[in-house]
C-alpha cells in the first residue's frame, strides 16, 4: 500500500523540521476566495509586527495583489503563483523558504490559495491550520466541507458584522462546528469594524511564542 | 479540483509497480480512499483516463474502495461509524478520535 500524497506527505516531514530547527511556528491560513483571508491578515500583522517577527507566503493562482498588499505592511512576503493549482503543495513551500530567513522568523503564515476542498488533504509541513469562514457565505458550510473545519485548529467567523443582513445561523455554526472537531477554538470578527481581533491576535501570539 | 494532481500521483505510483515488476502493462489499479478524503470520484476518474493516455496504463482501470469514517471516544473505548461527522461520544461525555476515514491508497497494481 501506498499514500498517494506520499511524495508531497515526504517534503512536508522535511519542511516541518526545517521549521522545528528554525524555531519558527508555521500557520497554514484557509477559506475561500473572498471569505478575507488577506484583509484578516493584514489587521493580524498591523497587531502583531511590532510584537514578534512575522514572515508571510502568499499563495495565488495568477496574481501579487495579495502580496503588494502585505508587503505594504512591512512585513517580508513570498509569492507563489500556482498557474491554475487550486492548492499549495510542501515543495512550493520548500522553495519559498530559501528566500526567507527563517531563523530569523517566529511565526510564518501561509496564506493558502482561496479554496475550501484541496488545501485541507496537501500538509505542507505547517504547525496548524486555520480557516477563515465569512458570515456571507452560509452556515452550511462546515458539514459541507468537513474535512478543512476538521483539519483545523481555529475557526474564524469574520464579517461578523453582516450577520444582521444574511440568514446564517450563528448557533448552528457554531453547533456543527463543535461537533465536527470538538476542541476547536472559534473567533468571531469583523476586519472592517475590527472587532473580535484582539482575542484572535492573542490566541496566536500563545501559538507563535512558547 | 486538485483530483488532477492525485490520478499524476497514482500513475507514477502504478508506473514505479510495474518497473519494479518488469512489467509492460497496467490493467487496474486498486484504490482506498476514506469517505473524509476531499475527492470527488468521477473526476478523479476523468482526470486518471486523460492522463493515462499513451502509457502502460492506457488501459487500465481504477478500482476503487470507499473506506466509512469511524471513530473511537477517547473516554468509553467504543467505536462508532459516523455519517453526520459528530465526534461527540454518543453514549458518554468523551470526544471521538478519528481512526479511519481520511485513506488516500494505493492498494495495488495489476500488471503484467
Amino acid at each position: 500500500m501506498k499514500n498517494i500524497l506520499g511524495a508531497n506527505d515526504e517534503i512536508a516531514a522535511l519542511n516541518r523540521q526545517m521549521f522545528a530547527q528554525s524555531g519558527v511556528v508555521v500557520m497554514n491560513l484557509l477559506g475561500s476566495p473572498g471569505s478575507g483571508k488577506t484583509t484578516l491578515l493584514e489587521k493580524t500583522l498591523a497587531r502583531l509586527a511590532d510584537k514578534i517577527k512575522i514572515a508571510v507566503i502568499e499563495g495565488d493562482l495568477f496574481t501579487a495583489r495579495d502580496a503588494e498588499r502585505i508587503e505594504r505592511t512591512g512585513v517580508d512576503v513570498i509569492q507563489i503563483n500556482t498557474a491554475g493549482g487550486c492548492h499549495l503543495d510542501a515543495p512550493m513551500i520548500q522553495k519559498a523558504c530559501a528566500s526567507l530567513n527563517l531563523s530569523e522568523t517566529q511565526l510564518l503564515i501561509v496564506e493558502n490559495v482561496g479554496n475550501l476542498v484541496c488545501p485541507a488533504e496537501f500538509d505542507i509541513g505547517e504547525n496548524f491550520k486555520a480557516t477563515v469562514l465569512s458570515i456571507t457565505e452560509g452556515d452550511d458550510k462546515p458539514l459541507k466541507y468537513p474535512l478543512i473545519f476538521k483539519e483545523s485548529a481555529a475557526v474564524v467567523l469574520n464579517k461578523i458584522d453582516l450577520l444582521e443582513f444574511t440568514n446564517f445561523n450563528l448557533q448552528a455554526a457554531r453547533e456543527d462546528l463543535s461537533t465536527l472537531h470538538p476542541t476547536i477554538k472559534i473567533f468571531e470578527t469583523s476586519c472592517t469594524r475590527g472587532t473580535g481581533l484582539d482575542a484572535w491576535t492573542d490566541w496566536l501570539l500563545s501559538k507563535a511564542v512558547r | 479540483m486538485h483530483e488532477a494532481a492525485l490520478a499524476e500521483n497514482i500513475l507514477n505510483i502504478a508506473f514505479d509497480a510495474a518497473n519494479q515488476n518488469h512489467a509492460k502493462k497496467i490493467f487496474v489499479v486498486g484504490l482506498t480512499l476514506g469517505e473524509l478524503a476531499g475527492v470527488e470520484v468521477e473526476a478523479l476518474r476523468l482526470s486518471f483516463d486523460v492522463l493515462k493516455k499513451n502509457s502502460p496504463a492506457e488501459d487500465a482501470t481504477l478500482k476503487i474502495n470507499r473506506v466509512p469514517c469511524r471513530a473511537t471516544c477517547n473516554k468509553c473505548g467504543k467505536t462508532f461509524t459516523l455519517d453526520r461527522y459528530n465526534f461527540f461520544c454518543p453514549e458518554c461525555d468523551g470526544i471521538l478520535i478519528l481512526q479511519s476515514g481520511r485513506e488516500l491508497l494505493v492498494d495495488f497494481v495489476d500488471c503484467e
